[in-house]
């Protein structure tokens, strides 16, 4: 990456998805080839994407070390810099990128472990890039169960991966909405509610999970209710986060930077912290 | 440590204005065109002429991390056919000789190499040219003020850490005390020997200059058990204005911002608190109040960073006390926690 840790590498913007009405996912490639080819990162994460001139904002790599020569990021309109991320690119353009950052999941610790992914709306990126490598390396996990929930139909990411996560060995995905349309047919509640109804096995299993705030907050208690020890309950935590390094001090909580530290911690870790989440 | 007259010590360093290049403190009162002139607004200042050159002062306003952090660092960049080209001759790693920062000030330095040129993982390239190619040449202090705590924090008016050369006033003359290599290759071939007889008399004199230090910031503290007392934090933020000069005169706060306008992208200091520093761009915001805030920098000051790196993130200079609209005093908040 660039000597300078301040500065970006450059990528070209190779194909932008429309995911929902909010969320864009941007296939990204490095200009410079040697950049390209050694680029290596662990699903969890996450880059500083920027709009040179425009801003700058942190996002989880929603692709997977497995599949090369890319990588990509699902982005939701939010503030400044996602907003000229969602207006002004187009298909060609260049965007910087500076990263990988983060702890990432510790992929090699689940091995041998059934999983169970539970993601709420834009929550599934990295989520994707986990299970996208564990399903490229199926042999080494044992049972993976999806739970996937959106507000709505229309809200859900991804779409276009459904049948090949369903279609996988010994991989079952279970859709929730909060509000269903008429076309809906999957199960209809937020993420705790479809989860009880769904029961997955706490045995030999890890707990992914990744989404608003409100949902990590309710979800919780009923994985420990099912049996889930805090070790095995991981999530990532979101924080304001601008180096990306552990220096500029905006992500910290307790002696933590969350963009260094974290953004992946398992529940046991957070209730360590006195600082609220 | 050498002994030298002060007449032959000034012709050298008017030497180093024109070759490498000299910084020092300077009084700049008089350009203000404020109310303020008679008072004294001494900051670090590349020198032009030796008369500006002052060595009889507290300390100066702003510290000397500006030097190594500047306020803001624009990096240029231009577009060209396919993404962008940055200009990247902000960073020219010039030799220059820093002349009169007190000892609390170069131990500051230290506490920022840990975090900007001692971390081999993520170094700050900047950082680390600057320090490499500047000679740090120290002024004891002899005349500390109320606000000042050095001696609570592990260090003294005569401290060596961080310097490569420590400059001692002494009567008519200077004792000049090389510490590093870079400090001996500048200033090792002057002046005679000094003798035991008033190396003993340094060492009195240090500690004459160590009793006038009366405030105490008790570091040794537990902080923990008052980090759920919401009565305590609230209290003593209470008059907080949020208005962050402790952060900014504090020689050792380093919280930035990086961000992106028209086509420059900026790294200025931010500090932790502002009111919108932890706010996210989803509209929440962990720290949205002072005491919150105020706790964060105390604690990161004199607990986290002290875990991490084995020393507290304060060096007792007292600028933060001297300078809060409100009074607030960092001090006296350790010890009451």
């Amino acid at each position: 990456m660039h000597e300078n840790i301040y500065l970006p590498n450059l990528c070209k913007i190779e194909k932008i998805t429309d995911e929902t009405p909010d969320v864009k996912t941007f296939k990204l490639a490095f200009l410079d080839e040697s950049v390209r080819n050694n680029f290596t990162y662990k699903p969890g994460q996450f880059v500083e994407l920027s709009v040179l001139g425009e801003g700058e904002a942190p996002f989880c790599l929603a692709s997977s070390p497995t599949r090369r020569g890319f990588i990509e990021c699902s982005i939701k309109k939010m503030g400044k810099a996602t907003q000229a991320i969602h207006d002004l690119l187009e298909e060609g353009d260049v965007v910087g990128i500076r990263g990988p950052y983060g702890n990432g999941f510790s992929v090699e610790e689940m091995k041998g472990n059934d999983l169970l992914f539970i993601a709420g709306g834009i929550g599934l990126a990295p989520l994707r890039s986990l299970l996208n490598t564990t399903l490229d390396n199926r042999t080494d996990f044992g049972k993976i169960t999806i739970v996937n929930g959106a507000r709505t139909p229309k809200d859900l990411v991804y779409k276009y991966e459904y049948e090949t996560w369903q279609k996988a060995k010994n991989t079952s995905l279970h859709l929730t909405v909060d509000c269903a349309d008429e076309s809906w047919s999957c199960m209809v509640g937020v993420v705790p509610k479809a989860l009880k109804e769904i029961k997955p096995c706490c045995d030999n299993a890890v707990a992914i999970i990744c989404g608003p705030p409100i949902m990590i907050k309710f979800t919780l208690p009923v994985l420990i209710e099912m049996g889930f020890r805090p070790e095995d309950i991981v999530t990532t935590l979101e924080r304001k986060m601008q180096c990306g390094f552990g220096k500029c001090g905006h992500c910290m909580v307790g002696g933590i930077y969350v963009c260094k530290d974290g953004p992946v911690f398992n529940y046991a870790q957070i209730e360590k912290f006195k600082e609220e989440f | 440590m050498k002994i030298i007259n002060k007449s032959e010590f000034l012709g050298l360093m008017e030497k180093w204005i024109s070759s490498p290049g000299l910084i020092a403190p300077v009084n700049v009162a008089q350009t203000f065109r404020s109310a303020d002139k008679e008072k004294n607004l001494i900051v670090f200042k590349k020198i032009e002429t030796k008369d500006e050159v002052l060595a009889d002062y507290l300390n100066t306003v702003k510290p000397v991390k500006d030097f190594f952090l500047p306020p803001s660092t624009v990096f240029d960049y231009e577009r060209k056919d396919e993404g962008y080209n940055f200009n990247l001759s902000e960073v020219d790693g010039k030799e220059t000789i820093i002349f009169g920062l007190r000892p609390c000030d170069a131990k500051s330095i230290t506490l920022l190499d840990k975090v900007f040129s001692e971390d081999s993982e993520y170094k700050d390239s900047n950082y680390a040219k600057k320090r490499e190619k500047t000679v740090l040449v120290g002024l004891a202090c002899t005349s500390p003020d109320i606000a000042c705590f050095c001696t609570s924090m592990g260090i003294s008016p005569f401290s060596i850490a961080g310097l490569d050369a420590l400059i001692i006033n002494f009567k008519d003359s200077y004792v000049i005390n090389t510490v590093t290599d870079k400090g001996k290759n500048l200033l090792g071939s002057l002046g005679k020997e000094a003798g035991r007889e008033i190396d003993e008399e340094i060492k009195t004199l240090e500690e004459s200059v160590k009793l006038k230090i009366k405030k105490t910031c008790n570091t040794s503290k537990n902080l923990e058990s008052s980090f759920e007392s919401e009565e305590y934090w609230t209290k003593v933020s209470n008059s907080c204005l949020s208005c962050g000069v402790c952060t900014f005169l504090c020689p050792s706060c380093y919280c930035f911002d990086l961000s992106d306008e028209s086509a420059k992208r900026i790294r200025c200091w931010n500090g932790c608190v502002f009111l919108r520093f932890a706010l996210m761009s989803s509209g929440e915001n962990p720290r949205a109040t002072k005491k919150l805030r105020y706790r964060h920098r105390v604690f990161h000051k004199f607990k986290y960073f002290r875990e991490k790196f084995g020393e507290n993130l304060c060096v007792g200079c007292g600028r933060c006390i001297r300078h809060c609209p409100v009074k607030i005093d960092i001090a006296e908040v350790v010890n009451n926690a």
